[in-house]
């Protein structure tokens, strides 16, 4: 799973969400090293959506503009989680190796 | 980009003056002109939103870089299918793209040759040029006409329309009819090129064929026509 694909599923885990925040809400996940643009963050959310990982939760007209929600559904959910476990394996055995304290610094 | 609130809002949105959002969002509606007409229709105001709030204060036109990146994702869409289209369908959309580049070569490979092809045949076998001349006219003149029904055939499949395959299996017949008189005892009356050309299209049109005419293809059609018999 690309990086990209991998925070907006991460930015929809806390609820729906609509471009411009999963937009903000990535920046902020990723300490402001992923700055996603509305061309790439569309492309991702027509592929997750044809893959039937997020799915429209709400449409909303703010200041006349069409606002959409997207959600994570069960398939979306289960694979972020199965993407974290594994990310999170390979981090623990990467700081194992290293021997990294938790608190950082090399042992 | 502007601050967002909690909810992910801009703060107070970019500060752009009536002529300045008007003149960004026309500059940005531009570039979502190359989206294909599908995903326009399913997203534009919303991505038309989304680039406006993340617009800079005073910004008049879209950056380069959102250029760039509109353009990598419009290039990314054309390269897949419609909702609800199966894949069978897509790619036989664009072999009949393909079968219309095709042509367009043919057609302006004969237009830019056809001063050489003259003088090397009439230095040659100059009673032959009449014949020769006569065929490459043709292969000009036709070439808009084909291109014309290679796109109509795509836009008609693509919409799920069955008389856009029962043209292309049409299409497909009389292209073989025609490549299979060429090569027949007796009937070697085309240019090779010509002959080539034929029977790349021929080969485009069976490949498409095979495709359109697919089970997962043909529940897209009926799906399709279902869908226009209850808006009518």
């Amino acid at each position: 799973m690309q990086e990209a694909t991998f925070l907006i599923l991460t930015s929809l885990a806390a609820g729906s969400q609509h471009g411009y925040g999963i937009i903000a809400d990535v920046a902020e996940i990723s300490g402001g090293r992923v700055r996603l643009l509305a061309g790439t963050l569309y492309t991702a959310l027509e592929r997750l959506r044809a893959d039937a990982l997020i799915q429209v939760d709400r449409e909303e007209i703010v200041d006349n503009r069409l606002r959409r929600y997207y959600r994570l559904t069960p398939d979306g959910e289960k694979r972020l989680a199965a993407e974290a476990a594994r990310l999170q394996s390979h981090a623990t055995a990467a700081l194992r190796r290293l021997r990294v304290n938790p608190a950082g610094g090399v042992a | 980009m502007s601050g967002p609130n909690k909810d992910g809002s801009p703060d107070n949105g970019p500060q752009l003056s009536a002529s300045e959002s008007a003149s960004l969002e026309r500059g940005y509606r531009r570039r979502l002109a190359w989206y294909p007409r599908w995903f326009r229709l399913q997203n534009e105001d919303e991505i038309l939103a989304v680039l406006l709030a993340c617009a800079q204060d005073g910004q008049q036109r879209p950056s380069l870089e959102a250029t760039w990146d509109l353009l990598k994702g419009a290039a990314r869409m054309w390269m897949r299918p419609r909702p609800g289209q199966p894949r069978t369908v897509f790619v036989a959309i664009r072999l009949m793209w393909a079968g219309a580049l095709a042509e367009l070569a043919v057609g302006i490979t004969t237009l830019v040759t056809l001063g050489g092809a003259r003088a090397t045949i009439l230095h040659a076998y100059a009673p032959a040029w009449p014949g020769v001349q006569h065929q490459l006219i043709g292969d000009v003149a036709e070439a808009p006409l084909v291109i014309a029904l290679w796109l109509w055939m795509a836009w008609a499949n693509s919409r799920g329309k069955n008389r856009g395959r029962a043209a292309l299996a049409l299409f497909f017949g009389i292209d073989a009819l025609v490549v299979l008189a060429a090569t027949s005892a007796g009937g070697f009356t085309f240019l090779p090129a010509d002959m080539a050309a034929g029977l790349v299209q021929c080969l485009i049109a069976l490949a498409a064929v095979f495709l359109v005419f697919n089970p997962a293809s043909s529940r897209y059609y009926r799906t399709s026509m279902r869908n226009t018999s209850s808006l009518a």
